[in-house]
């Protein structure tokens, strides 16, 4: 138990530092475009393909529930609603806490166990400034957008059941999708969104850059990344539901 | 080099990447503020009513089943009103008048509020910024179910009353049964119809003299100038065309009469009384009740020509008319 | 040998104390360094060397005592000027610690991206980059990645990436480890090729005698967090203390 809150602690601490350092110049501008293509592009395809598949799966599974009430016309606002309000940010965030939070844990704890990051300050590079700060950046602001492709591509993949299975036009679908959401539903899921990256390069940065001596502490480093994420992730998630639900009377 | 072409490509890549992420999140915003009149210009209505029904900002503002704009604010200015306003797209603004009323509704059976605009008959100036509207409280699907309830309470009711009433019927009890049944009722009425009949007739003769009266006065060229004394030509014009309405009235009163009594001579059957069971009484009451009216008035309009007549004869200047005429008919 | 007395030290330790939870590290470690010389620090695996080096540069934090390192005293330093006294100084880690995410351009690149305070705005790089590499002959390798490189390649490539800044002070951590014997040779004399190049001053930190007898001007034995014993290689070895002989098995 003490030891929980002092990782709390320690991570509240290394998140304060990011805010601290982050305004400081020089900005690692290279860096953080490297860190964006790698976490935005290279996620981009295992992203939308789950993204396709759970637009498939929910609209297949939903479609008898909704046919017994004859409302399948409902379909496309109930899956426009439910993707993009929930599933859509929280399965990417899952996703890229798995990808991409694992990734930073291995590979700043490979770079701290082999003393790169040692090196990198010696060399007169703030590390911190240079690895960590460009990775959180460029995780808070990459999974939104990775978030806003995944929604389209899930609200696709529906379409096309709807479509082969019902009779729906593609202006139809997205008109009634469209019709049936409010800002009051994409307002507070793309700033979960924001929380969600930042959380996902906070804990991947905070376990890799912390990380023990020798091998094990970069595979625990990684192991840790993805599971405090994960954790993280489903608090926030919680948090911004009641959130949103002070500011937009859902 | 290698590497500089390698994070060209990248960059590229990347910016392809973020601009397809921004384009389907401006897309999307545009969509959903297109949904609720964020954008283009809008004009601000207001309507007040006393019970919202849980209308929410956001919802849809629909006139004649066109979206056209959504609702902005809620606020309650006092314990029993509740101001909603409004925004309105401005160019279907120009089509609503000041004399169109605003009513509280639910977009299908389970739907959202939707806040309905329906155009005003007469008219009216076009509605302008700030303008509130009139409002109407339209049942809610809630009162609409709870009053069909009722309604079915009751026509349950009824059916179970009617039941009674054309069992009692068929099994001739009550006077209602009597009168429908009792031949000798039946008759009674065609005899008063008959009698109704020669009334109108009489009525009809009386009219004919009172035309042939009204015509020769307008024909005899010496007392020209006498009859054409508006005062008193009005006077008996008038009359004249009470009696024709009256007459008229008769004609349709007995018409109707006589088939009502037609088809309870020749009906048979319950369907038959009972289709006929509530007008019949109810015509038979008042038909009579207007017969005696109408033959009341008729007595009286005769008597009341009589007096005119009477009085034309005495008034000096129709004197010398109806001395010449007494003469014609000495002469004859 | 040359006379040290009149030699300027450049870096002077004094009673430095360092210990990680209940485990001294560093029990009142003296020690001075002194221009153009190569002074090997020699000590068991755990006995504090590379605490004690990299307490020297700022990246462990001493518990007490004061290191001077070129007149300044680093706990004076604020982050600025602490990252100015670095480019002074060239640190060869234990593991080589190349950035494995770059081209060994890249690599030997990064030092220069922030110095700029040394060099002006480095505008073109490749001079120097190549300068580095051809002085430990691996200009041949510029655009391979890290593990495309054999661990001898790694040290050096190590070493040039350390030598771009052109310090005056080097610290080697345990430059022989890993290596083959015959590659450790090729180390030792590339360092030794790169004192006399760039006059640089050095400590160099090993439990490798062979190493030691090659390179060093003075020896410290680092035992039980002091330095036990000092003086040249060929004094110390001669020494019949168990505890020095021990080094020399």
């Amino acid at each position: 138990m003490k030891s929980i809150l002092i990782e709390i602690g320690e991570l509240s601490y290394f998140a304060g530092r990011f805010f601290r350092e982050v305004g400081k110049r020089p900005f690692e501008y290279k860096e953080f475009l490297r860190q964006c293509y790698n976490m935005g592009n290279r996620s981009l395809l295992l992203v939308g393909i789950t993204g396709f598949i759970i637009g498939l799966v929910f609209t297949l599974q939903s479609r008898p529930t909704l046919q017994e009430f004859g409302a399948v016309s409902w379909m496309p606002s109930m899956v426009g609603i439910s993707i993009i309000r929930e599933i859509g940010p929280i399965i990417t965030a899952l996703i890229c806490a798995g990808r991409i939070g694992s990734g930073i844990g291995a590979e700043l704890g490979s770079m701290r166990v082999t003393e790169q990051i040692d090196a990198m300050e010696v060399s007169g590079t703030n590390p911190f400034k240079y690895l960590v700060v460009t990775r959180i950046l460029a995780t808070t602001l990459m999974l939104p957008i990775l978030v806003v492709l995944s929604d389209a591509i899930a609200l696709y993949g529906s379409y096309l059941v709807e479509n082969l299975k019902g009779d729906v036009s593609f202006q139809l679908y997205f008109n009634e999708v469209f019709g049936s959401l409010e800002f009051g539903d994409i307002i507070p899921s793309t700033v979960k969104s924001f929380f969600f990256g930042f959380a996902i390069g906070v804990v991947g940065c905070f376990k890799g850059y912390t990380c023990g001596k020798g091998t094990e502490g970069v595979g625990r480093a990684a192991n840790a990344a993805v599971v405090y994420t994960s954790m993280v992730l489903f608090i926030l998630d919680f948090l911004a539901v009641l959130v949103s639900d002070i500011f937009y009377d859902l | 080099m290698k590497t500089h072409d390698k994070t060209a490509g990248e960059k590229l890549k990347l910016g392809i990447f973020v601009i397809a992420g921004l384009v389907l999140f401006i897309i999307g915003v545009y969509l959903i503020g297109n949904q609720q009149s964020m954008f283009g210009s809008t004009i601000r209505l207001y309507a007040s009513f006393q019970n919202i029904n849980g209308l929410k900002t956001g919802n849809n503002v629909r006139f004649s089943g066109l979206n056209i704009g959504t609702v902005k604010s809620i606020s309650m200015l006092n314990d029993s009103i509740i101001v909603v306003g409004m925004a309105i797209d401005q160019k279907s603004s120009h089509h609503i008048h000041t004399g169109a009323t605003a009513a509280i509704s639910t977009d299908g059976l389970v739907g959202n509020m939707i806040i309905n605009i329906i155009a005003g008959k007469n008219g009216g100036t076009a509605i302008a910024e700030g303008d509130t509207l009139l409002s109407f409280r339209k049942l809610s699907t809630d009162e609409m179910l709870s009053t069909l309830n009722v309604t079915n309470e009751n026509a349950a009711m009824l059916t179970a009353d009617l039941l009674k009433i054309t069992r009692a019927i068929n099994a001739g009890e009550g006077p209602f049964s009597t009168l429908i049944k009792d031949k000798a009722a039946a008759e009674d009425i065609s005899l008063t119809l008959r009698n109704i009949h020669q009334t109108s007739a009489a009525a009809l003769r009386i009219m004919q003299h009172t035309d042939q009266l009204i015509l020769s006065l307008n024909d005899k060229n010496g007392l020209a100038g006498l009859a054409k004394d508006s005062l008193t030509a009005n006077h008996i014009r008038s009359v004249a065309v009470n009696l024709d309405k009256t007459s008229a009235h008769l004609n349709e009163v007995v018409a109707d009469l006589q088939s009502t009594i037609n088809e309870i001579r020749h009906g048979k059957g319950t369907l038959n009384y009972l289709v006929n069971d509530t007008t019949l009484a109810i015509k038979v009451d008042t038909t009579m009740g207007k017969l005696d009216l109408t033959l009341d008035q008729l007595h009286q309009a005769g008597i009341k020509l009589n007096e005119n007549l009477e009085a034309l004869k005495h008034n000096f200047l129709f004197r010398g008319y109806f001395k010449k005429l007494e003469k014609e008919k000495a002469k004859k | 040998m040359e006379d040290l007395s009149i030699k300027k030290p450049v870096i002077t330790i004094r009673n430095l104390y360092k210990r990680f939870g209940d485990n001294a590290v560093l029990n009142g470690f003296d020690m001075d360094l002194f221009e153009g010389e190569n002074l090997v620090i020699m000590g068991k695996s755990g006995s504090g060397k590379s605490v004690m080096i990299k307490c020297l540069i700022g990246l462990e934090e001493h518990d007490s005592g004061t290191i001077n390192v070129m007149g300044k005293d680093i706990d004076d330093l604020e982050a600025e000027e602490l990252d100015e006294l670095r480019t002074e100084i060239g640190f060869l880690f234990q593991g080589s610690a190349l950035y494995d995410s770059m081209s060994v351009r890249e690599n030997l690149e990064f030092p220069l991206r922030r110095h700029t305070k040394k060099f002006g705005v480095i505008k073109d790089a490749e001079p120097l980059v190549m300068e580095a590499l051809e002085s430990v002959g691996l200009a041949k390798a510029i655009d391979l990645m890290p593990d495309e490189l054999s661990g001898g390649m790694k040290r050096r490539i190590a070493l040039a990436r350390t030598l771009i800044l052109k310090p005056s002070i080097i610290l080697y951590d345990e430059p022989t480890t890993g290596l083959d014997p015959i590659t450790s040779k090729e180390i030792v004399q590339l360092m030794q090729k790169v004192q006399q190049q760039y006059k640089t001053s050095s400590i160099i930190i090993t439990h490798d005698v062979d190493c030691a007898r090659a390179i060093a001007n003075r020896m410290i034995l680092l035992i039980d967090g002091k330095n036990y014993a000092e003086g040249s290689f060929d004094t110390l070895r001669k020494n019949h203390d168990p505890k020095i002989q021990a080094f020399f098995k």
